[in-house]
């Protein structure tokens, strides 16, 4: 109950310090902000999709349904994190690059991870019974997953992309200003705990609509 | 050990040949495969001409009709055995993943033939410049690797849903996605005469992946 307020209160001032008082990178201009919203949502995703892998083959070794709806919620909710990562991006895109949309590598590898994970939930919702469901969907999404590390990592990697480098990128360090990276750890941190809170509280709700139906 | 292994090569082998026989008996698979490849190439180039010197144009519509061709009868492998309700008989005398191996290396065996058969009428109605044959057998061969890895194991999960045959296009597609991407550019490479070496590596990458988990999986696919 407490923490749910700290998060709140977390982002919110980091929030604050990110968009009034961090210096901006020179070529970024003002598009610098953006950096403290998409890389989150995007480290997010990345983390929910492991979840749902790591939950599935939980699933698929203890058959115990609890798994199952860790394996759901945290798909659901990687599917939620990808978009504000796609729609952060597109934004960004829109200013720097001219348009909303250009079939970068990044936004194409992005979009695919959507829509993989949009097959899922669609797959979910054609399977009657409950283990049935949960075994099937378990082999899909580890199946998925498989796809993730590819787009998400190695095809912007392959592929000439206009993206700015990522925050693991050649040389291996990190170059960031001090005050933006002590606001980006701090926004990566809030958004993991987000994450954290909205996939117990899913969790919670699956196993109530459980309870209820039988 | 040994003896274990051979039997089980055994099993599979029975069951591709039984996948085989079956599928020559009624063609229902091959025809749907073929004939959709063959109108759907007729009203690509009857709608946007003959186009040889476009190879951006032309791999993506190569690819396009080809998975699609593929997709629009892969799920049959396994759909038929729960309309036949043969699966239990089927359970009976073969393991889960010789099952699915057996199914697996069909799929493969089938995507040749569909692809022996699409690949020379689309470069005789579009009019492509001649292919970079070990290059474009590589890309091919990798993605058609993929496709039936992935095709397999999604046929597999798709047949016990309530929609059977009708999710399995829209579910296997995305997973697919990647493969048709590198395979376009791979394909679009070599007949501009440049390197395919990332595109190849990563459809390789992909591929062998997908047979890892699958062959990990296919255990799952049944409960008893």
């Amino acid at each position: 109950m407490l923490w749910r307020w700290l998060i709140f209160v977390w982002i919110a001032a980091t929030m604050v310090v990110a968009l009034l008082s961090a210096p901006l990178v020179p070529v970024l201009q003002e598009t610098t902000r953006v950096l403290y919203f998409h890389i989150p949502s995007a480290w997010v995703t990345v983390l929910a999709l492991g979840w749902s892998m790591i939950n599935s083959m939980l699933y698929l070794i203890r058959r115990d349904l609890r798994n199952d709806d860790h394996a759901a919620a945290a798909a659901e909710l990687g599917l939620v994190f990808c978009v504000v990562a796609t729609v952060t991006g597109s934004i960004w895109a829109k200013s720097m690059w001219g348009s909303w949309w250009n079939w970068d590598p990044r936004e194409t590898s992005i979009f695919f991870v959507l829509l993989i994970y949009g097959a899922y939930l669609a797959l979910r919702a054609s399977i009657e019974g409950e283990e049935k469901r949960a075994r099937l969907s378990a082999i899909y999404s580890i199946l998925a997953f498989v796809a993730v590390p590819p787009l998400m990592f190695v095809v912007p990697r392959i592929y000439s992309t206009l993206h700015p480098d990522p925050i693991i990128n050649g040389s291996g360090k990190i170059d960031m200003d001090p005050m933006i990276r002590w606001c980006f750890f701090s926004m990566l941190l809030g958004f993991t705990f987000l994450y954290t809170w909205l996939q117990s509280l899913r969790v919670r709700v699956s196993r109530l609509e459980r309870r209820l139906a039988t | 050990m040994s003896n274990g292994t051979s039997s089980s090569m055994a099993t599979v082998w029975a069951i591709l040949r039984k996948e085989c026989r079956s599928e020559w008996r009624t063609r229902y698979g091959l025809n749907a495969a073929v004939l959709f490849a063959v109108t759907s190439l007729t009203a690509v180039t009857f709608a946007a001409g003959r186009m040889p010197d476009q190879p951006e144009m032309l791999s993506a519509l190569l690819w396009i009709t080809l998975l699609f061709a593929a997709l629009s009868s892969m799920s049959h492998a396994f759909v038929r055995e729960m309309e036949g309700r043969t699966l239990l008989m089927l359970r009976l005398v073969a393991s889960p993943t010789e099952i699915a191996v057996g199914k697996l290396l069909f799929n493969l065996l089938f995507l040749c033939v569909v692809e022996a058969i699409t690949v020379p009428l689309f470069m005789v109605l579009t009019g492509a410049p001649p292919l970079r044959l070990p290059q474009f057998l590589t890309i091919l061969g990798l993605g058609t690797l993929s496709l039936a890895a992935s095709s397999t194991l999604v046929g597999a999960v798709i047949a016990q849903t309530r929609s059977r045959g009708a999710l399995f296009a829209a579910v296997s597609l995305p997973l697919l996605l990647p493969v048709l991407a590198s395979g376009v550019s791979g394909t679009r490479a070599q007949w501009d005469g440049m390197p395919i070496a990332s595109d190849a590596r990563l459809l390789a990458a992909y591929a062998v992946a997908l047979f890892g988990v699958s062959l990990l999986l296919y255990d799952h696919l049944w409960e008893d």
